[in-house]
């Protein structure tokens, strides 16, 4: 994986993920867009054809569109508004709520698409590079939920537990350190990864703005 | 609220159009601190400093007062503040 850099005299933000790599990021790319819209990109999932199962889901829709996502993954990426403010919350969610969605699940669907193209390159126009970052967030904060991430004490943990986890893996010495979760090191390591993405397509942004 | 509504409040009118709210971003251990940063400057047009500023009032405090308005404009601003995932919250100002 090579991070975003500027091509085309900054008309571009290139990075690069190999195969496997990129198969990885579009599969948790999917799953966040599922989450937020049902919409699988092409992803195979299971498509129940039962007409009435379909009348009671819309149903269902109608009757949580007020309250707070229950899945708190989902939450994160569309929060209460006024926590202490009932009225507020509800009306805020009533206005703004599908707009969200549609507008995240369509940023992540244009980054899915990105990379499945062929080849190793991830482009991103200049002037989509805010939304694809936007997108980025939207991953990173349901991993970030997903590893139990909800301080800033809680990913310096995780960054030890990553760090512990590949001396192992190289073979050092770890006798006392704290036992290795497999799914929870990949989950990790996917989590750092697109933080490192992402820093560096916030690089180009920053190097591409003007001068106050 | 509606036209109707306004003149049935009568005397609340006067105090309710001229309510401050605010809108609030809070700390979170996910956002990464430039890219609140090129947020706060892309939408609310402030210089780096002052966006930085901002950025790490909210990293430090745990919160900072991005915007003061009408309630109607800071749903507008919260809602951007949560198409960027940044967790943002409004209440009326002084609360």
């Amino acid at each position: 994986m090579k991070p975003f850099t500027p091509a085309h005299g900054g008309a571009v933000a290139v990075a690069e993920l190999d195969l496997d790599e990129r198969m990885v990021v579009a599969r948790i790319i999917a799953d966040v867009g599922l989450l937020l819209s049902g919409e699988s990109f092409g992803m195979e999932i299971p498509v129940h054809e039962d007409v009435e199962d379909e009348v009671f889901r819309h149903l269902r829709g109608l009757e949580e569109a007020l309250a707070d996502p229950t899945d708190p993954a989902v939450l994160r990426l569309l929060p209460n508004a006024a926590p202490t403010d009932r009225e507020v919350a509800d009306e805020f969610r009533r206005l703004t709520e599908a707009d969200l969605r549609s507008l995240k699940v369509a940023r992540l669907r244009r980054m899915w698409e990105q990379l499945s193209e062929d080849g190793p390159e991830w482009e991103v126009p200049a002037d989509e590079a805010l939304s694809t970052a936007a997108a980025l967030t939207d991953v990173r904060l349901v991993l970030a939920s997903r590893l139990g991430i909800a301080t800033d004490d809680d990913a310096e943990r995780l960054y030890e537990e990553l760090a512990f986890a590949s001396s192992a893996m190289a073979g050092e010495d770890t006798a006392g350190s704290p036992l290795v979760n497999p799914e929870r090191v990949w989950l990790g390591m996917l989590y750092q990864a697109l933080t490192y993405l992402q820093e560096s397509l916030v690089s180009f942004m920053a190097s591409e703005e003007p001068r106050d | 609220m509606s036209t109707d509504e306004r003149h049935q409040e009568e005397g609340a009118v006067a105090t309710r159009t001229a309510d401050a709210w605010v809108t609030i971003v809070w700390n979170d251990p996910v956002n990464l601190m430039s890219y609140v940063t090129h947020v706060f400057q892309t939408y609310f047009g402030f210089s780096r400093h002052e966006a930085e500023a901002r950025m790490r009032e909210v990293h430090e405090k745990g919160k900072s007062v991005v915007s003061t308005g009408g309630r109607e404009q800071m749903e507008v601003d919260v809602q951007a503040m949560h198409s960027y995932g940044l967790w943002a919250t409004m209440q009326r100002a002084g609360e």
